[in-house]
């Protein structure tokens, strides 16, 4: 996909594009916001990464001024480490999701189609999701494979939520942490690595095919082959 | 050196004193002198109505003869001071006087006798048509007194003067002398003697007091700055050795490694290495930004109750696999105001390390009491504890026991607790009877506005 990328420091733009390219996308460089501003405003790009300190006209105020006109682009905020009010502050401008620098590039990647297919039209919130013989009742909150009942606790049925949700996609434990648990902080126990198995144990166990997979250095992902 | 004694504080004040004093006793002398002039003038006056009354009284009764007579005894009379002057169709008849211009009533007249001139103030009458008295007396002895008066206030002003310019002078000497020693004092801390101190007289006047106060201010700073000396070398410390271990790394990846995978391998470990150092970093930054204080502002009512119940659920799967007992006791909810991010952040830690530094088959409790205006939040376990001596430093930023130096951690996460406890004015601190184990309390105020806080 097309995806605009708006960052003043050089050495961190050509890695960004290093990243994207390298997964297959395109991608488009300013270093002023002002340009990067007009640049978004031409269209055609399936997301925008921004960076919050930019020369010209900041990261902020760039995404408010799209979101006032109406200009639904995803958009991903990047800062520096130092902001904890940081990340409210870029979702209330409009933002999309918010990456603290520095991040890994499985991070950037994974977050980027998050929000980029955050973005595509849904008729109407789903009420089953489904992956080939896994089944999850978002209304009533129940969980069947091969139309067998899974006992599931509250945060292991958020948690395949929302890798139901993100289906085919990577997600990383940053992610998971934020989405399921609401927490914006890195844990030094392996918090996600034991849900996650116990989550397999009840979802995967005694079933022909794995549909939760480890991307090793990234994250997760629910696939159904 | 003189120029300074003359702008000390001791002796403007000393100096304002003075010239109040002399304002004031010009004014005492200013008022005596008019009471002490009128009151003379008034008893010269006084006598010569007396006279003036005796006279008219012998011509009423036998005519300008015996007014002559009257006269004549008033002037021979022992210590007469007085002078007198009978006057008829304008020609001295009587008294030691020259011819005037009659005046009644009240009269101030001068006149010479050889080199003497006098200024007499008497009374002068018409006896009848043509026949005219006057009786008065000198006011010489009226400016005498005057002059022995001012005389005697000089002398007394000049004395009173000279008092208040000595005793200024020695309060500013002494006001000067310490605080010379203060400024010394203060020099020599400047110059790097940290444990240099204001002299304290042990008065407790002002000045003692203004000591004292810069005394602790100086123990305060003295704190911090050894405080930032060994945070500054902790972390130099602290970074030096893992990156030298990236470093050592990548050495041995470069000689040894055969194959790719190799390569691979040793890449691998060598970006896990710099996101340890990484981490350390942010969290590094991110005690300093709590302890900044800026986001008090994003507080909200949050239940700890419900707070804990969240911490053991997402803990209890990583407890259980590293063969603890994660337990919660809470009575019921437990409202204070703050940062649920934080607060997070905070249990996290504290639960994270009881899991990592106990041994298997601990028990670790979350538990929750309230009274006395606070709510109390209690993480402990019964695992082997720490010493009573390293309580205190176990918040210390980058402090590492002994014991747990082979173990993954920086050793902050313990201080950044203690700083997002301070964000939320609570106090938080290692039980003193968390044996055997560690138990460590945050003490939250109750907002003022909660019900339980009544």
């Amino acid at each position: 996909m097309k995806i605009l990328l708006i960052e003043d420091d050089s050495e961190t733009a050509a890695h960004i594009v290093y990243a994207l390219e390298g997964a297959g996308h395109e991608v488009t460089v300013c270093s002023d916001g002002q340009e990067g501003l007009t640049a978004a405003r031409a269209g055609g790009f399936a997301a925008l990464i921004v960076d919050r300190m930019l020369p010209g006209l900041d990261g902020l105020s760039l995404v408010r001024q799209l979101r006032a006109e109406e200009n639904r682009i995803p958009a991903l905020f990047l800062t520096t480490m130092s902001g904890l009010d940081d990340r409210v502050e870029g979702l209330q401008a409009g933002g999309d999701d918010y990456l603290v620098k520095p991040f890994a590039f499985p991070e950037l990647l994974a977050r980027v189609h998050a929000i980029a297919r955050r973005a595509v039209p849904q008729d109407s919130e789903p009420v089953r999701l489904r992956a080939a013989d896994l089944e999850i009742d978002l209304i009533r909150r129940t969980v069947n494979r091969g139309g067998k009942p899974i006992e599931l606790q509250a945060q292991e049925f958020r948690l395949l939520e929302y890798l139901m949700r993100n289906m085919g996609r990577v997600v990383t434990r940053a992610m998971l942490l934020e989405n399921v648990w609401d927490l914006h902080f890195d844990p030094r126990t392996n918090i996600v690595e034991t849900h996650m198995s116990r989550l397999r144990g009840k979802v995967d166990r005694g079933h022909g095919s794995e549909l939760i997979h480890t991307v090793r250095g990234a994250g997760y992902t629910l696939r159904a082959e | 050196m003189r120029n300074r004694f003359l702008r000390t504080e001791g002796f403007r004040l000393s100096a304002l004193y003075a010239g109040v004093f002399a304002l004031s006793f010009v004014i005492l002398a200013g008022f005596v002198l008019v009471a002490t002039n009128q009151a003379l003038r008034d008893q010269i006056l006084a006598y010569s109505a007396t006279d003036i009354a005796a006279i008219r009284d012998g011509y009423a009764h036998e005519g300008v003869h015996e007014a002559r007579e009257v006269i004549n005894q008033l002037m021979a009379a022992p210590a007469s001071s007085g002078f007198y002057l009978l006057q008829q169709d304008g020609r001295p008849v009587a008294g030691n006087l020259p011819a005037m211009t009659p005046q009644t009533g009240t009269a101030d007249i001068a006149f010479t006798t050889g080199n003497h001139t006098h200024r007499v103030l008497g009374t002068g009458a018409l006896l009848a048509p043509g026949l005219y008295v006057f009786s008065g007396g000198d006011t010489r002895r009226l400016r005498t007194v005057q002059r022995h008066i001012l005389n005697v206030m000089l002398v007394l002003f000049a004395a009173a003067l000279l008092l208040a310019v000595v005793s200024g002078a020695l309060v500013s000497r002494s006001f000067l002398r310490r605080t010379d020693a203060m400024a010394k004092a203060c020099r020599d801390i400047m110059q790097g003697n940290f444990s240099m101190r204001i002299p304290v007289r042990g008065a407790d006047d002002e000045l003692d007091r203004l000591a004292e106060a810069i005394n602790d201010m100086l123990a305060r700073i003295a704190a911090l700055m050894e405080n930032l000396a060994q945070v500054s070398n902790d972390i130099a410390h602290d970074l030096r050795t893992p990156v030298t271990h990236l470093r050592h790394r990548l050495e041995r990846a470069l000689a040894d490694s055969k194959s790719l995978d190799d390569h691979r391998g040793a890449l691998e470990a060598a970006i896990a290495k710099a996101d340890e150092i990484l981490g350390l970093f942010s969290a590094l930054l991110r005690i300093a930004q709590i302890e900044g204080g800026a986001r008090r502002a994003a507080f909200a009512s949050i239940d700890l109750a419900a707070l804990l119940a969240q911490m053991r659920e997402l803990f209890e799967p990583v407890a259980d696999e590293a063969g603890h007992v994660l337990e919660l006791t809470a009575p019921g909810p437990a409202v204070i105001r703050g940062d649920r991010q934080l607060l997070a952040q905070l249990f996290s830690n504290l639960i994270e390390n009881a899991i990592v530094h106990t041994p298997r088959g601990t028990h670790i409790r979350l538990s929750l009491s309230q009274g006395d205006g606070r709510v109390v939040a209690r993480v402990s376990d019964d695992g082997p504890g720490v010493p009573r001596d390293e309580h205190e430093k176990l918040f210390r930023r980058l402090y590492r026991r002994e014991a747990s130096r082979t173990q993954p951690g920086h050793g902050l996460g313990l201080s950044l607790a203690a700083a997002i406890a301070e964000l939320h004015g609570a106090g938080i601190s290692v039980a003193a009877d968390g044996k055997p184990g560690l138990a460590v309390e945050i003490s939250f105020p109750m907002p003022a506005d909660s019900p339980q806080a009544a």
